[in-house]
């Protein structure tokens, strides 16, 4: 059993169902992010974690104890909200408190923790400042402080970034994951942005219209997304539509408009195929799978250039590369190569 | 000295005229003509009127009778203002239209219908009886507790709107974060609610207090004249006894009272409200 454990989580607002029956379980100490777009039912899977909204099927369990039932100050279940919703009329300091006192820790025990949380998201020097005064990192670490002082068995964050600027939210996602890891808190973050998703798991769920359509870790999601969505939501890719014309020893042969190309698979002959290729893992030059394309538009992006191509409509091909002597001139005619082991392959959606 | 070179700051010189020559200046006429004798200068309207026991009554009436009408209104109206900011749109506009349309109907059109209600077979008495409270019916009019809630009833939009607009303005997740830092429901309230709309109590208690204090029509006509406050005798002292020199030193009282009660009670709960 695992530490946290959802199973068949089901809920609905009025006629519309968010959530179908969704199962999750995370290990102690995992960081596992729940990653869709807006809509997805993510965030109502959180409240329901959190005790913030009833389920309407299914049970949610926590270190061995169903707390289906149970209502959120009885769960052990600390959140990060998105907006922070820390208390305006309290300081830094009495923020952080809250938890504890609620909890009815001794007075030495409560500075004690205060102080000990304060260091520990840089804050010490503003714990008598009213949180009004705080700018909106600040904010979030005092968040971040007051839901970790009472040390919950789970740690529930709700987009804690989306308000940040992106460079500070590159530096706090860093800081925010080596602090849950040296105190081993358990952790399910929810996230709209897949490059927050990739930095800080130990394994992403990719959400879609209140279901999961895949759990596993950054690099196995991005690496072989399990279905057109989790590859379309998660990194960028060469999406070509085309028709299996039969599977030999495991590698499918698909007619696209690019030409046939090969992918490792099972498909029969004449089933519609949609077949993609991560855009760094295109060559430029000839490779076991070919195609000759015309340049639509090159955008040097410092490290590496994107180059766009021509093609039929629906289609998409793109190129990622670090190695071209120069950013070549948009109409030139290019022939590009990857390996067929990098090509995957879904029914056409 | 920048504020007066602010041309915004002219924007308030039409309603400082107008407070400044009919509010302001009829009040001092008013104080100075209580501290004003035959010889000058004096205190004596003052020292005759505490040397009346009578007077203390009227000062006490009237005070118990302002801290009962704000006390139920309070009481009353903070539950009804939270129901009115949680309530969903439709609901909401059907309950402040139920609350701010009972203002535009004239104090003594609402005076003489609780007439009605506090008589002895009124709604209330028979309410009363048939709940079990009292054995028979009585008459609730012309005593002090029909008193206060005719007029409960009649403040009472001022004590939950000033209520209501602060908790509308309150983050409902603030009342989450609460719960899911362990702090069970009344913790919550008591340690995030409370505080946060104490400044919105503060402004309906002192609405409130402020009205019930100097109220003149409402105990006229639902207590009558053997029940004296300071307002009614100021009324009674310029209208029948035509001694201004009592009316003006009564009317001067109230309004020592008044503000010093809700200035005091505005600074004691601003004490309190940083220490929550």
């Amino acid at each position: 059993m695992s530490f946290l454990e959802v199973s068949g989580a089901e809920k609905s607002f009025g006629a519309a169902l968010v959530l179908g029956g969704v199962d999750l379980a995370v290990a102690q100490g995992e960081f596992v992010s729940l990653l869709g777009p807006s809509g997805c039912g993510k965030t109502t899977l959180l409240r329901i974690v959190a005790g913030l909204l009833a389920v309407d099927r299914g049970t949610v369990a926590l270190d061995g104890r169903n707390i289906t039932g149970l209502p959120p100050h009885k769960r052990d279940v600390g959140v990060v909200f998105q907006n922070y919703a820390l208390f305006p009329h309290l300081t830094v300091a009495e923020n952080v408190a809250f938890g504890l006192k609620a909890h009815r820790r001794s007075a030495g025990e409560t500075k004690d923790a205060v102080k000990r949380f304060l260091d520990l998201v840089h804050l010490s020097d503003f714990a008598d400042r009213s949180v009004r005064a705080l700018s909106g990192g600040q904010q979030q670490r005092v968040a971040v402080a007051r839901a970790l002082a009472v040390r919950p068995k789970l740690l529930l964050l709700d987009e804690p970034f989306s308000a940040l600027d992106r460079k500070l939210r590159e530096t706090m996602q860093i800081e925010l994951r080596r602090l849950l890891r040296e105190l081993g808190t358990t952790s399910v973050f929810v996230t709209h942005d897949q490059d927050e998703a990739l930095t800080m798991s130990d394994r992403i769920a990719v959400m879609n219209r209140g279901a999961i359509e895949q759990l596993d870790t950054p690099e196995a999601i991005y690496r072989r997304p399990a279905t057109p969505f989790a590859l379309e939501f998660v990194g960028l890719s060469t999406r070509l539509a085309g028709t299996s014309l039969g599977t030999d020893d495991g590698i499918v042969l698909v007619e696209t408009a690019l030409g046939r190309l090969r992918a490792p698979g099972s498909f029969v002959k004449g089933a519609p195929v949609l077949l993609a290729v991560r855009p760094e893992r295109i060559k430029i030059g000839a490779a076991e799978n070919t195609a000759n394309a015309r340049l639509r538009d090159a955008v040097f992006q410092g490290s590496k250039v994107q180059l766009h191509f021509e093609v039929r409509d629906g289609d998409q091909l793109m190129v990622e590369t670090s190695d071209l002597p120069q950013v070549p001139a948009p109409g030139s005619e290019m022939t590009l190569g990857w390996s067929s082991a990098d090509t995957l392959l879904y029914p056409a959606p | 000295m920048k504020a007066w070179r602010d041309p915004v700051a002219l924007l308030a010189v039409p309603a400082s005229l107008y407070l400044l020559l009919l509010y302001a200046l009829p009040l001092l006429w008013l104080l100075a003509k209580s501290f004003t004798g035959a010889e000058g200068l004096t205190l004596k309207p003052y020292i005759e009127f505490f040397s009346d026991p009578f007077n203390w009554r009227v000062v006490w009436n009237t005070l118990s009778v302002a801290l009962w009408v704000t006390l139920v209104c309070l009481v009353v109206g903070y539950p009804a203002a939270f129901a009115l900011a949680r309530a969903g749109a439709a609901l909401q506009i059907a309950m402040l239209v139920a609350i701010i349309l009972p203002l535009s109907v004239g104090v003594v059109v609402k005076a003489f219908a609780w007439q009605i209600v506090l008589q002895r077979n009124g709604m209330v008495s028979q309410l009363l009886v048939a709940t079990g409270v009292w054995d028979e019916p009585q008459r609730l009019l012309f005593t002090p507790p029909g008193l206060v809630l005719g007029a409960a009833n009649i403040f009472l939009p001022f004590m939950i709107l000033p209520i209501y607009s602060v908790v509308k303005l309150i983050d409902p997740r603030l009342l989450e974060a609460g719960a899911t830092l362990g702090a069970a429901p009344v913790y919550r309230f008591v340690k995030i609610m409370l505080p946060l709309t104490l400044p919105g109590v503060v402004s309906g208690l002192a609405f409130v207090f402020s009205m019930a204090v100097s109220m003149y029509v409402i105990p006229s006509l639902l207590i009558g004249d053997r029940f004296q406050t300071l307002s009614t005798l100021t009324g009674r002292s310029f209208l029948f006894m035509r001694n201004e020199q009592l009316g003006s030193t009564t009317a001067v009282i109230l309004l020592a009272l008044a503000v010093s009660v809700v200035v005091s009670s505005s600074w004691l709960a601003r004490r309190l409200g940083s220490r929550a």
